[in-house]
């Protein structure tokens, strides 16, 4: 799973997500992409799932690019445990996803292929994507 | 060379961000023409007109006719502005052009005998490094596309654009390097997926 190699904080807070995204917006490696059509916190569980889900439908053919990483702690506290005492725990980490993000990239395989797969990955993100295509290449 | 194509606009009066808007809630797609030392023009398009072009292959390199109010100007686009979201066209930038302008221009490559690369045939992935190459072109020469020949391509072979027989009086912007445009890459995702299964049974 992704995850960052040391942080300067080790906790975040829980912020909020407004707006559109500013970049990563068009693609840039693949000839079809997975753009984000509303915001959301992507688990780095969640996009490595998401990247199986593609990997195995594609085989052994094709390549694929992972556009965002989640670099944002979220933290939990114990079960029963009383209110108070300090911020929990690192549990896991989050990537901070705004509407119009390319998230995933996929090149080397048919369209109808490309379509599938993001479709089957899409089935395990908390947010609802659309299916990009390289300007000049759609059908 | 790129056919030419006629696109109707009309003119508007005013600039800015406020009169964009304006066109854009009147359901058109606002535009500027400039260029050639000539005071720039603020145009309007039809959405459906325009957005057929935008989809069509090698959109940047194709000469347009715009038709604005009655007279016609020759022009290249130049920019297009899109909604991050919809990926609607927000605002159109088109440079005027004469026969004889040298211009850049972003030319797709368009790749042909894939099945003729063994490479290909055993599993490898052509992995594009450049979808369009920026030409330094006269205006009336624009090629439509660039091919690339993959025939008796190996995994790990790659085409430069030395490879790439470009049309007369076409030389691309980029001259101090051999850069690369695509490369049969070994299937990457295999190797991928082998490994993230090994790190899940450590687990």
């Amino acid at each position: 799973m992704l995850s960052p190699k040391r942080t300067k904080y080790r906790k975040a807070f829980k912020g909020r997500i407004h707006g559109l995204a500013k970049g990563g917006t068009a693609l840039n490696f693949g000839a079809y992409g997975m753009k984000a059509v509303e915001p959301g916190r992507v688990t780095a569980r969640q996009i490595e799932a998401a990247r199986r889900a593609i990997s195995r439908h594609i085989r052994r053919v094709g390549r694929v690019w992972i556009r965002i990483f989640p670099d944002v702690p979220v933290s939990s506290k114990p079960a029963e445990v009383r209110m108070g005492s300090g911020k929990g725990t690192p549990e896991f980490w989050i990537a901070r996803v705004k509407p119009g993000r390319i998230m995933f990239e996929l090149d080397g395989v048919p369209v109808d292929t490309a379509r599938e797969a993001f479709t089957l990955a899409a089935a395990k993100l908390p947010i609802s994507v659309r299916f990009v295509q390289r300007l000049g290449e759609e059908a | 060379m790129s056919e030419i194509i006629v696109l109707e606009a009309e003119a508007r009066d005013r600039a800015g961000k406020g009169a964009a808007r304006a066109t854009r809630r009147a359901g058109r797609i606002p535009a500027v023409l400039y260029g050639d030392k000539k005071e720039p023009v603020m145009l309007s398009l039809d959405p459906k007109l325009f957005g057929r072009q935008l989809h069509k292959p090698g959109f940047f390199s194709h000469l347009f006719d715009l038709n604005i109010d009655g007279t016609k100007h020759r022009a290249l686009p130049r920019d297009v502005q899109l909604h991050p979201v919809t990926d609607e066209p927000l605002h159109v930038d088109f440079v005027r052009v004469t026969a004889h302008t040298k211009t850049h221009v972003n030319v797709p490559v368009h790749f042909e005998n894939h099945l003729a690369s063994p490479g290909l045939k055993r599993g490898g992935v052509l992995n594009v490094v450049r979808h369009d190459i920026e030409l330094s072109v006269s205006a009336d020469s624009i090629p439509e596309r660039i091919d690339v020949d993959l025939t008796g391509l190996e995994i790990g072979d790659s085409v430069h654009i030395s490879a790439i027989k470009l049309p007369a009086g076409a030389h691309p912007v980029i001259a101090d390097r051999d850069f690369t445009i695509a490369t049969i890459a070994a299937p990457t995702v295999k190797t991928d997926e082998t490994a993230a299964e090994g790190e899940a049974a450590a687990v």
